[in-house]
């Protein structure tokens, strides 16, 4: 319908751009300046929109006449605790994982540049193994394979299901970092690395003093986005029982014995407790992302 | 499916283990136990009313208080370790847990994994639990339809090869509920014990348990392989507990009534 008023169309535009490009600077020299990235932005009020819609979900419950039966939402207050105290645990292990996926991350990292072929080549393997192994699979290394304790000399250290959790998630953290951190060492322009060599600063002066600070805050923003998807990623551990909020749910669900009615409201509340906590995440690395950005 | 991946992570534990000087020291279990001051029982907390959860988090039940008992008989405190058909076994082969009370059936294979005791306490059969639409009135009429099952539990191999159901199985009972409601599946295959107490619920209404209930067998507790002398304390539980009407007590006191299997145990040690 209409193919040649399209054509013309299209070709209008294509003319415009052209003479764009002719008249204006080039693009990549253009100014910074901001752009609009998200056509919507999400305000305070927006979340009371989204709790409601649980409260919402669970009115029908009112209608439900029987007096016998609690009404979701008293049923959901009851559970909140409990929930909530879940809630705490994953973003425990988030935390966790986190931290020891960027230490281990960043080393791995820089046994990749390391001189040393044979550590050059240890790390990239590690990277790159780690980063491509689906996340519940090294999870569920992580838990079969590690013993619920380690007996070192007399001392018995325990191995409790959520530690072992966070060690099978810092896993794919840290080949992610690695590769977050190989991002941020070579987005810096090599003129950098050779003034400091020309500067006479040592190897390590030149990667802690020179490369790295300023690498730093070119990963901040993909740091955060890994967090962001780590700390969704927890409820993974509620498939090798560790009791996190989803295992938690489902054995409330199981304690109300099936009542099908309380299922949406109560996956909606895990649902809002994670939007809630990674929401701010995300616009806070959008900010950062708009601070950093390098025009090139 | 998780049988074949339990022996070979059993194996790799033992392996692991080895590796780590983890293995736990050769004495006595209930030696340990009292050296802990702890029992460490495998129980469920998605199966009401045998192991669930209140809103405070504990885990309540009937197999709690049985647990209970021998943590009292022991004089030492207990922990209730929450567990899924499909990791029960392997916890209590690491030695995670001392003690398995988690509603598992008794069958010849396990007993050659864990060290389940006799006399079984307790006892249920397999049926499925169905939309009364659909009418179903023989095992067979399952043919070709999707059927949920909870991942773990034996019968559903037996439900898929020997009536040709397509077996969908879901880690727990609130998935599976779910599932049956939104039509993911036509029936729920799983204990009937547990489908008489869903079935009470006014949710349910339009639900029923149409066929012929199979396989009644016992569930049977375990302790790890080779403790004897455990074995032998749990034993003289499980004859008390029946002698005295503990089951049948208990049975009445979380709503469920009281069973045929449990009432002929009373009187055959009474």
């Amino acid at each position: 319908m209409g193919t040649g008023l399209e054509n013309t169309w299209i070709w209008g535009v294509r003319d415009m751009t052209m003479k764009q490009t002719k008249n204006n600077v080039l693009p990549v020299m253009m100014a910074p300046r901001s752009r609009p990235t998200d056509p919507f932005r999400l305000k305070a009020w927006h979340g009371l929109i989204l709790a409601s819609i649980v409260v919402l979900a669970s009115i029908p419950a009112f209608a439900a006449e029987e007096p016998a039966k609690a009404s979701i939402f008293d049923v959901l207050v009851r559970w909140m605790p409990l929930l909530l105290e879940g809630f705490v645990f994953n973003v425990v292990i988030s935390i966790s994982a986190m931290a020891i996926g960027t230490i281990t991350g960043a080393a791995l990292r820089l046994g990749q540049i390391s001189l040393n072929g044979a550590v050059r080549k240890f790390a990239w393997v590690t990277t790159q193994f780690f980063r491509n192994a689906p996340w519940l699979v090294l999870l569920f290394f992580a838990m079969f394979l590690l013993p619920f304790e380690i007996k070192i000399g007399g001392l018995t250290i325990p191995l409790p299901d959520w530690l072992k959790a966070i060690f099978g998630l810092s896993l794919p953290v840290m080949a992610n970092v690695s590769e977050i951190v190989r991002g941020g060492v070579v987005s810096l322009p090599s003129g950098q690395w050779e003034a400091a060599e020309s500067l006479a600063f040592s190897r390590t002066q030149v990667l802690w003093r020179i490369i790295l600070p300023q690498c730093v805050k070119r990963m901040l923003p993909p740091w955060m986005n890994l967090y962001s998807i780590l700390t969704m990623a927890t409820v993974l551990a509620s498939i090798v029982g560790v009791s996190e909020m989803m295992t938690l749910t489902g054995q409330a669900l199981a304690a109300e014995g099936g009542r099908s009615d309380l299922l949406i409201p109560f996956y909606s509340f895990v649902l809002l407790m994670f939007f809630i906590y990674c929401y701010p995440i995300a616009r806070w690395t959008i900010r950062l992302e708009k601070k950093f950005a390098v025009i090139n | 499916m998780f049988g074949v991946l339990s022996k070979k992570v059993a194996t790799a534990v033992a392996l692991g283990a080895l590796a780590l000087t983890a293995l736990p020291a050769q004495a006595d279990v209930i030696d340990d136990i009292k050296a802990r001051g702890v029992l460490k029982v495998a129980v469920k907390a998605d199966y009401k009313p045998y192991g669930f959860r209140d809103t405070s988090g504990a885990i309540i039940g009937i197999e709690p208080e049985l647990a209970k008992d021998v943590a009292d008989k022991l004089g030492v405190k207990i922990e209730y370790v929450p567990v899924v058909s499909s990791n029960r076994m392997q916890f209590l082969q690491q030695g995670k847990v001392d003690l398995m009370i988690a509603t598992m059936t008794d069958k010849p294979d396990r007993r050659k994994v864990v060290s389940i005791v006799d006399p079984n306490y307790y006892s249920s059969g397999t049926n499925i639990m169905a939309s009364k639409k659909f009418g179903f009135k023989k095992w067979e009429d399952l043919r070709g339809k999707p059927v949920c099952g909870i991942q773990g539990a034996f019968y559903n191999k037996k439900t898929g090869r020997d009536f040709g159901a397509k077996i969908v199985a879901f880690k727990g009972t609130a998935e599976v509920y779910a599932a049956l409601k939104a039509g993911n599946c036509v029936a729920f295959v799983y204990d009937d014990s547990s489908h008489v107490a869903t079935l009470e619920q006014a949710d349910w209404a339009d639900y029923e348990m149409p066929l012929p209930t199979i396989d009644d067998a016992p569930w049977g507790l375990a302790v790890k392989l080779g403790e004897t002398k455990f074995h032998a304390m749990m034993e003289a539980m499980i004859v008390d507990w029946h002698k005295t009407g503990r089951i049948l007590a208990l049975e009445t006191k979380w709503g469920v009534a009281n069973t045929p299997f449990a009432m002929d145990m009373n009187k055959k040690y009474k």
